[in-house]
């Protein structure tokens, strides 16, 4: 299925004129792009915004992302009343430097969301990233709460563990989604990173999510397929996740990774925090889904 | 004639600016974006005088938060009851409504000795400890009544509106829906749907006294307001009086029509602590010039009850406080009421004015009011019952607005360490030691660092034989303070499979949960360090 086909499906569905749900399946030319060595791009510095730019210069630019008249989604994670040097969100500088970059390269609207875990005011504002965007005043920017009306069914016909979920109308109908978890520890998954950040626009009862993660979130990923990955780890949060609380816990990289292929960034992330790309659950089942590379040896790697 | 005109105008644009005040600060009673409320919304409480004096009596503490109090006092010994006719946003809820519903009788008048006996009652009780001025006190029932069902109902309505729109509409229909209903968001409506137990009881006391009026204009405010009783008894020294002090002979323009029936029938005089100087009675005077001006006090009618029956009526409430302290219900442990952080430990009771400030601000929906939980005498206190919402980390927003100090105005600091309850695991339904089934979202949520809720990794062996590498979550009591997410965001359907227990015990020695724990040692301790 093409994003035409399925936006026409989103778009007759949600008039209401036929009562099928969107349905996600990995198609045969999914694989066959698997061909092409994936695209990793990394890099270090003290100005975030200059750093995000300079890491995206090898995968083309934003412009290889998004289009001019694109309506762009950008999923960053707010999920925590936590500041921004506690590591428990997406850096509101790395946000405001992607979200700048995908106006420059023409788009239409910028949508920014998560569905929080805290009280989502609370995380929006502590986070930085709401203030850091409304001091953008544009139009372009809508740094919205989550509207519980936008949650639809969805089936996922490739699913191995979860077969149906209700996901957010918006992430489904950007025309680029980029991805900007930040990388940190977790209980339950060791990690989280770019397949967990995706938890932020499914609707439900998420902590059910947790019964078979690995396999879960790779299922997720199969719906939500994102155009570009950034992994902000300028700061990560080594224990204690995912929500931290405390800067002790916090290790300052000032670094920033992106690819195309979010199973490779997902995989390269890892090694950050001293482990390997399969020890992560979810990085492993969506490699074997065929959603991305894991294999950091068969990953096009550059270093800005 | 002009000025006369001006001096009603000037009331009903009074009333209008203060139900104007009350309103914006009930919307403003909520998360700004700071961790502080930059505004005094909890101010009809502060400058309540019967709230004032049922918390000093009951506490025998003199607590600063209730110092404007005395500016109402003063400007009635003043002006009299102009806070009833002017300022009193139930009052003008009550002129408003009797607009619509045309009050039809005229009351019998011996029915304005039952606030003076409500007001003695209230004030004997707080004296022994039992604080029952919620229950009467108009602005509790107001604000408690738009709070907990007023309020929710007016969103439940609006986007009732809106929302089959969004879904069943065409989509340029709902394009020029959404915006209005953004806007809306964005100004009168709260920010989410809210849900309250008691929702229709608490209500239904607020309508009640609307509807009273239609038994007579004023029903509540001449008959039952315990706050006017005592408004009443202050303005019996007021200066600022009616001029001439009695109806003219054969004139039946300001006598019939007062509001307050202020005017005794027989003897045509007025009884001044009954006017609420609505100014009608100069605006509709027709043969003499009648008006306003500074007089000394010359009250030629006795007060609706007499002295030995005002004391008679607070000696036989004092039955009410003792009736309390003999009822079983205190020594029964209760080990899921849950009160908000910082409340106080010992004269939570007696400070607490059952407002709902505290339920109109939580965040998370949590705090609710309770029913008979902790007897008649705990009805609308405020408990936190995490299923529904659990106690934001960071969030110190209930001490704020609470009036009288039943909640304490915690810093950050002292937040982070007050204990509500402590987290306790349902082993024979927790997912990863009933089902052998990973989990622990409860270990995730759990905020406090170090967290309070950890695991053990272990490998069991499932029935069919494969063995898993299992993350069993525990609590570590010490660092646990009862917020109560885990219980909230727990997976499981139902009942959740952590539940945050009370720690305070009744009679002190009694131990529950993790043992013998006193909160108020608890709060200096750590606010010490």
């Amino acid at each position: 299925m093409d994003r035409r086909n399925f936006l026409k499906q989103v778009a007759v569905f949600s008039s209401g004129i036929l009562l099928a749900e969107p349905v996600f399946r990995i198609t045969p030319d999914l694989l066959a792009a698997e061909a092409v060595a994936p695209i990793l791009s990394i890099g270090t510095g003290k100005n975030y915004t200059s750093l995000v730019s300079s890491v995206l210069q090898p995968l083309g630019g934003m412009a290889a992302f998004v289009k001019p008249g694109d309506h762009v989604v950008i999923k960053p994670n707010i999920g925590w009343d936590r500041r921004p040097e506690q590591a428990a969100n997406t850096h509101p500088e790395i946000v405001r430097a992607v979200v700048e970059l995908a106006i420059m390269a023409g788009a239409k609207t910028v949508q920014v969301f998560d569905r929080t875990c805290n009280e989502e005011r609370r995380c929006y504002v502590n986070s930085g990233i709401k203030p850091a965007l409304d001091a953008m005043d544009s139009r372009k920017v809508q740094c919205n709460y989550i509207d519980e009306r936008k949650f639809i069914p969805v089936t996922i016909e490739k699913g191995k563990s979860i077969n149906k979920w209700s996901f957010y109308k918006d992430a489904l109908q950007a025309d680029c989604y980029i991805n900007i978890p930040v990388a940190k520890h977790h209980g339950l998954a060791r990690l989280t990173l770019g397949m967990k950040n995706t938890m932020g626009v499914i609707g439900g009862n998420r902590g059910k999510i947790h019964g078979n993660m690995g396999q879960n979130l790779a299922d997720l990923n199969t719906v939500i397929r994102a155009n570009l990955t950034i992994i902000d780890a300028t700061r990560i949060l080594l224990r204690n996740g995912p929500q931290g609380g405390s800067l002790k816990d916090v290790k300052v990289l000032d670094t920033v990774l992106a690819s195309p292929d979010p199973v490779a960034a997902d995989a390269y992330a890892t090694t950050l925090f001293g482990l390997k790309p399969d020890e992560i659950d979810s990085t492993r089942a969506a490699a074997e889904m065929g959603l991305g590379e894991m294999d950091l040896n068969k990953m096009d790697i550059r270093t800005v | 004639m002009a000025t006369q005109i001006t001096l009603r105008t000037c009331r009903k644009l009074s009333q209008v600016l203060f139900l104007f005040l009350f309103l914006l600060l009930f919307r403003l009673t909520d998360y700004s974006g700071l961790d502080e409320i930059p505004y005094a919304v909890n101010i009809f409480f502060r400058w309540d005088p019967l709230v004032a004096a049922t918390v000093l009596l009951a506490t025998k503490t003199f607590i600063s938060l209730l110092l404007p109090s005395l500016v109402i006092i003063a400007l009635t010994v003043v002006f009299g009851r102009v806070f009833c006719g002017w300022i009193c946003p139930m009052g003008t809820l009550l002129d408003g409504a009797g607009k619509v519903i045309h009050p039809s009788l005229q009351p019998n008048r011996l029915l304005r000795l039952v606030k003076y006996i409500l007001l003695a009652v209230i004030l004997t009780s707080s004296l022994f400890g039992l604080q029952l001025v919620g229950f009467f006190d108009p602005f509790s029932i107001l604000i408690r009544g738009m709070t907990v069902g007023v309020d929710p109902v007016f969103n439940l309505l609006v986007s009732g509106f809106f929302d089959p729109i969004y879904r069943y509409a065409p989509q340029w229909l709902s394009n020029l829906s959404e915006p209005i209903y953004t806007a809306l968001r964005d100004s009168v409506l709260p920010h989410r749907q809210s849900f309250f137990l008691l929702s229709t009881l608490s209500t239904s006391i607020l309508i009640a006294v609307v509807a009273l009026e239609k038994l007579g204009k004023r029903f509540w405010c001449r008959n039952l307001c315990p706050l006017g009783a005592l408004l009443a008894i202050f303005s019996r020294f007021s200066l600022f009086r009616r001029f001439p002090g009695r109806s003219c002979k054969e004139c039946q323009h300001c006598a019939p029509s007062c509001r307050m029936g202020a005017f005794d029938p027989t003897s045509r005089h007025i009884r001044h602590e009954e006017c609420n100087l609505c100014m009608d009675c100069v605006d509709n005077c027709v043969n003499q010039p009648s008006r306003f001006r500074f007089l000394l006090p010359d009250n030629r009618l006795q007060i609706d009850i007499s002295r030995r029956a005002f004391i008679g009526a607070g000696l036989a409430g004092m039955a009410l406080p003792l009736l309390s302290q003999v009822n079983a219900g205190d020594r029964l442990p209760r080990p899921t009421l849950l009160r908000p952080p910082g409340a106080d430990a010992e004269e939570f009771f007696s400070k607490c004015v059952r407002c709902g400030e505290c339920m109109k601000v939580c965040i998370q929906n949590a705090l609710q009011p309770c029913f008979m939980e902790s007897g008649y005498e705990g009805m609308f206190t405020p408990r936190l019952i995490p299923r529904i919402g659990y106690c934001e980390l960071n969030c110190t927003l209930c001490g704020q607005v609470c009036p009288t100090g039943a909640i304490h105005n915690l810093s950050h600091s002292e937040k982070k360490a007050f204990v509500i309850g402590r987290a306790v695991f349902d082993k024979a339904r927790c997912l990863p030691f009933a089902d052998n089934s990973p989990c622990i979202v409860c270990e995730e949520h759990c905020p406090t660092h170090d967290k309070a809720i950890k695991f053990e990794e272990v490998t069991v062996v499932k029935q069919n034989g494969e063995s898993i590498d299992l993350r069993q979550p525990y609590v570590i009591p010490e660092l646990c303070i009862g917020c109560g997410i885990c219980e909230n965001k727990c997976p499981l359907p139902g009942h959740s499979a952590v539940r945050v227990l009370s720690t305070s015990t009744t009679s002190g020695d009694e131990e529950y949960g993790y043992g013998a724990y006193n909160e108020k040692d608890n709060l200096q301790k750590r606010s010490m360090s």
